[in-house]
């Protein structure tokens, strides 16, 4: 609880600030919202509100976990040889510089409006950095460990499972943070066009000009990503407590 | 932070010489959506005549106008009715001057082969795909509900899911979409949501309650181009809708001068862009009904003859 008090700090004070600037009208009500305003949709309209949390949560989690599980496949595929990489890595590129409004109509098309588009593009957006830091990590092994198993006689699944991989975990973990954000960005986007969750409330919202009701949309998405962001890092916690520098504090 | 502070200074006086013009040398109108036959008369009104130097911005889905000109990011912009009574029921203060459709060009198409004979015959199956956001999406629920339908959101302009799926309808401007639709072999129905007894006026010029205090002569003129311009679109669309085709050319020229033809009917239904205080009452009360606005505006204070 006393770690997490210095991040409730910046909070307060820019809470305290919008307040009182909207109030003293140096901002106008219909442009940002006073966060008191913010707070009271929150809770006059939390059965839909978090009715739709439930639904992104859904959507952005499952995402999140194909691109984990797809995402690192990739990256150990594609560690495994340098005519591998250069023949694949250029199109696992492609996921990062899809412009993801662009086709997020055609998900609809291919998928149907719904729950599968809003994983699709979760997926699309998250499974970039995932694949990119699997792969650096492994192909960063210490040399002199790598000699060392070559000296053993160790197989390369060994050494791949043994060695390299391990030693690549603070990379992925990195690459799954930045995932983890991504697919919550990525269901909202897959919601606007598959009708659905926050980013369909969020929609409406703007529509009816809202500007408190996407506010609160904004910040239950926030919220999402940052209990995934926490979720991964307790799992690095578990992993890497014993060895790694990063979680030796 | 060297260079934020050079930055700073030399800011400084571009800011002050903004502060002494008072009047920025070009007025800018926010149109939401794309250049297209719907802001015709926009496009062909000669603002120069009148003295002024107009630059039209053109939009895409979303543009927030009502919100652009209440921030004073446009001194004009297009807008919609029932956002206008929005707007100002959260203390934006914005006034309409010109509506240039008379009559909602919303609507919703189905295709023919499902033989509908109403409205309410859409909410009998299939899938409904239209802005939810929208009061009259909310006044489609209150009157027959969407338990048979599945409700999606509206995919704009794009027609590709509607010309695969036949259970499929979606919202579109009478005037183009089923326009569209038909090019590509699909018998259309139409259902205007004039129909539940909603029509907003649609295509709106508007400006705010302050600029149009401090500027009511430039207004009265903008107003007056503005309706000329309107004039000449629907004596004589084909110069106009060339030069828009320029801007946008996801249209075929042909579709210009087809839908340019269509929307004649919503746009002359006597003094051009005219409003009445009837009018906006019968809006605004039917928004307070829907409860998306807590009180009524007074209908006076909505928009402006000129």
């Amino acid at each position: 609880m006393r770690k997490a008090l210095p991040a409730f700090i910046p909070f307060v004070i820019v809470v305290v600030a919008l307040e009182s600037l909207v109030r003293a009208g140096w901002i106008k009500a219909f442009l940002v919202p006073p966060p008191s305003a913010v707070f009271e949709t929150l809770i006059h309209d939390w059965r839909e509100l978090f009715g739709a949390l439930a639904k992104t949560s859904v959507g952005a989690l499952a995402g999140f976990a194909l691109s984990a599980v797809g995402g690192i496949a990739i990256g150990v595929f594609l560690s495994s040889s340098s005519a591998i990489r250069q023949a694949f890595y250029p199109y696992a590129v492609f996921f990062q510089t899809v412009p993801i409004i662009a086709i997020a109509p055609l998900l609809v098309i291919w998928f149907g409006y719904g729950m599968r588009t809003v994983v699709a593009s979760a997926f699309i957006v998250s499974i970039f950095p995932v694949i990119a830091n699997t792969l650096t990590g492994i192909l960063s092994t210490d040399p002199a460990l790598r000699d060392l198993f070559i000296l053993y006689g160790a197989s390369p699944s060994a050494t791949l499972w043994r060695l390299r991989f391990p030693a690549a975990l603070p990379q992925i973990l990195t690459g799954l943070r930045i995932a983890g954000g991504l697919a919550v960005i990525g269901a909202i986007v897959g919601e606007f066009i598959g009708g659905q969750g926050l980013g369909s409330v969020v929609d409406v919202a703007r529509t009816q000009q809202r500007t408190d009701k996407v506010f609160a949309a904004v910040l239950l998405a926030s919220l999402l990503g940052l209990a995934l962001f926490g979720f991964i890092n307790l799992l690095s916690r578990v992993a890497l407590r014993r060895w790694h520098v990063s979680e030796q504090n | 932070m060297d260079l934020s502070r050079r930055t700073l200074l030399k800011l400084l006086p571009a800011a002050g010489m903004l502060a002494a013009c008072g009047k920025p040398s070009k007025i800018r109108l926010a149109l939401n959506w794309k250049p297209d036959p719907e802001f015709g008369g926009f496009y062909a009104a000669d603002f120069a005549k009148h003295g002024l130097d107009v630059e039209l911005l053109p939009g895409g889905s979303g543009t927030p106008t009502v919100q652009m000109i209440g921030a004073g990011s446009s001194e004009f912009g297009i807008i919609e009715a029932d956002e206008l009574l929005l707007a100002r029921t959260k203390g934006n203060d914005v006034v309409a001057l010109y509506a240039a459709f008379q009559n909602s060009p919303l609507g919703i198409m189905a295709h023919g082969s499902r033989k509908l004979e109403s409205i309410a015959d859409l909410l009998k199956g299939g899938t409904l795909a239209i802005e939810s956001g929208l009061p009259y999406a909310r006044i489609l629920q209150k009157k027959f509900g969407f338990d048979h339908v599945k409700v999606v959101p509206s995919p704009g302009g794009d027609l590709t899911t509607f010309l695969n799926d036949e259970k499929f309808a979606q919202q579109c401007f009478v005037t183009a979409e089923p326009l569209q639709a038909r090019h590509k072999g699909v018998d259309v129905k139409v259902f205007p949501v004039s129909e539940l007894g909603y029509n907003p006026y649609t295509t709106v010029l508007a400006t705010s309650g302050d600029y149009l205090k401090k500027n009511p002569a430039l207004v009265t003129n903008m107003v007056a181009a503005v309706r000329e311009g309107w004039r000449a679109y629907l004596d004589n669309p084909a110069p106009t809708n060339e030069k828009m085709h320029g801007l946008n050319p996801s249209m075929d020229p042909a579709s210009y001068a087809e839908i340019a033809e269509a929307q004649k009917p919503l746009i002359e239904t006597g003094t051009l862009g005219k409003m009445t205080k009837e009018r906006w009452e019968t809006l605004a009360a039917q928004l307070k009904e829907l409860g998306d606005i807590p009180s009524a505006p007074a209908a006076g204070d909505c928009f402006r003859d000129l």
